[in-house]
């Protein structure tokens, strides 16, 4: 398969810009860059959302290209669990601090308790996310049906 | 070139400590993915800031943004550990590989592209006197910014498949893309 190499690395790039801007909106929520308005990091949503359709659709190639190889593999379901639960939270975080009530959260250091979890949920599976599709690599046990 | 390649991946070695850690079952697979990570908090942090430069939240001083860069350097930091790991264990399979030489280049232009931004534009962005607006020098070094880092992950990546194989006949090409 030709193209394997060029969506393989589109699959990269997806996750630099979503994973990374996901995590830098976790960063700030965390205390990182108290001068950014919590609520303006919202301007750098539509760079996350592009990778994560960039990587929607490449890694749905990927899967046709190789369908025995992922769906024989167990940690395949356990990535796509943690990216659902990793963009679960993402929305969750977004309602709250881009929302209309996002007043009491929006300036300075003082994200509540509620939120700095949700922060460091999103972390903790989008760093899983990525260590779980690493290893797919190392895991699979069928590359291709048997016939 | 080709002797210093030649030498380089004799004195790298590929027989150590840590080569000897990174051919267990789970050492390279482990530092892959920290590798990943790194990736993503540096792309995250530095694309942050670019996209900043070139007008994204543009009501948001500049200053206050930077203050994601040291986090994006932290990301730098574990790749540039993790990726001597690699280096440590299989000299041969980068320094022959043209997909890890574009990927040095890359890396070049994006060290040199940002010392190139601390120099020319620092008091301009940061000083008592920066404005909301980035001058347009910093626009640029901040295109070419997120072109360099996205050439590294596709050089990066393509390192798979472009390993040398063995050298035959003569070689011309100014690098060595083969193992002699």
């Amino acid at each position: 398969m030709f193209a394997f190499p060029g969506i393989l690395t589109l699959h990269a790039i997806g996750m630099g810009f979503a994973v990374g801007t996901s995590v830098a909106l976790d960063l700030r929520i965390l205390g990182v860059a108290p001068g950014v308005p919590v609520a303006a990091m919202r301007r750098f949503m539509p760079i996350l959302w592009a990778g994560f359709w960039l990587n929607a659709a490449s890694g749905f190639l990927l899967l046709i290209g190789y369908p025995t190889k992922a769906l024989t593999n167990p940690v395949f379901y356990l990535k796509l669990l943690l990216i659902g639960a990793a963009m679960a939270l993402l929305v969750r975080i977004g309602r709250t601090v881009f929302g209309d009530a996002a007043a009491s959260d929006i300036s300075g250091q003082n994200a509540s308790p509620r939120l700095r979890r949700l922060a460091i949920a999103s972390l903790v599976c989008w760093a899983s996310a990525v260590i779980a599709g690493r290893l797919l690599a190392y895991t699979y046990t069928r590359l291709t049906q048997l016939h | 070139m080709h002797a210093f390649q030649v030498w380089l991946v004799a004195t790298l070695g590929g027989e150590s400590p840590v080569a000897d850690v990174m051919r267990t079952a789970w050492a390279w697979p482990l530092a892959e993915s920290l590798h990943f990570l790194g990736l993503c908090l540096l792309v995250g942090c530095v694309g942050t800031f670019d996209l900043r430069l070139l007008g994204v939240a543009r009501r948001v001083p500049i200053a206050a943004v930077h203050r994601f860069i040291p986090w994006g350097l932290l990301g730098f930091a574990i790749n540039i550990i993790t990726g001597a790991l690699f280096l440590l264990t299989e000299p041969d399979q980068y320094i022959y590989n043209p997909s890890f030489h574009f990927k040095l280049l890359f890396m070049t232009i994006g060290g040199l592209n940002a010392a190139t931004f601390y120099l020319t534009s620092y008091r301009r962005v940061f000083g008592a006197a920066a404005t909301l607006d980035a001058p347009w020098h910093a626009r640029v070094i901040a295109a070419i910014s997120l072109c360099a880092w996205i050439g590294v992950i596709v050089g990066g990546r393509l390192i798979t498949f472009y390993r040398p194989a063995e050298c035959v006949g003569e070689q011309t090409s100014l690098l060595l893309i083969c193992a002699p």
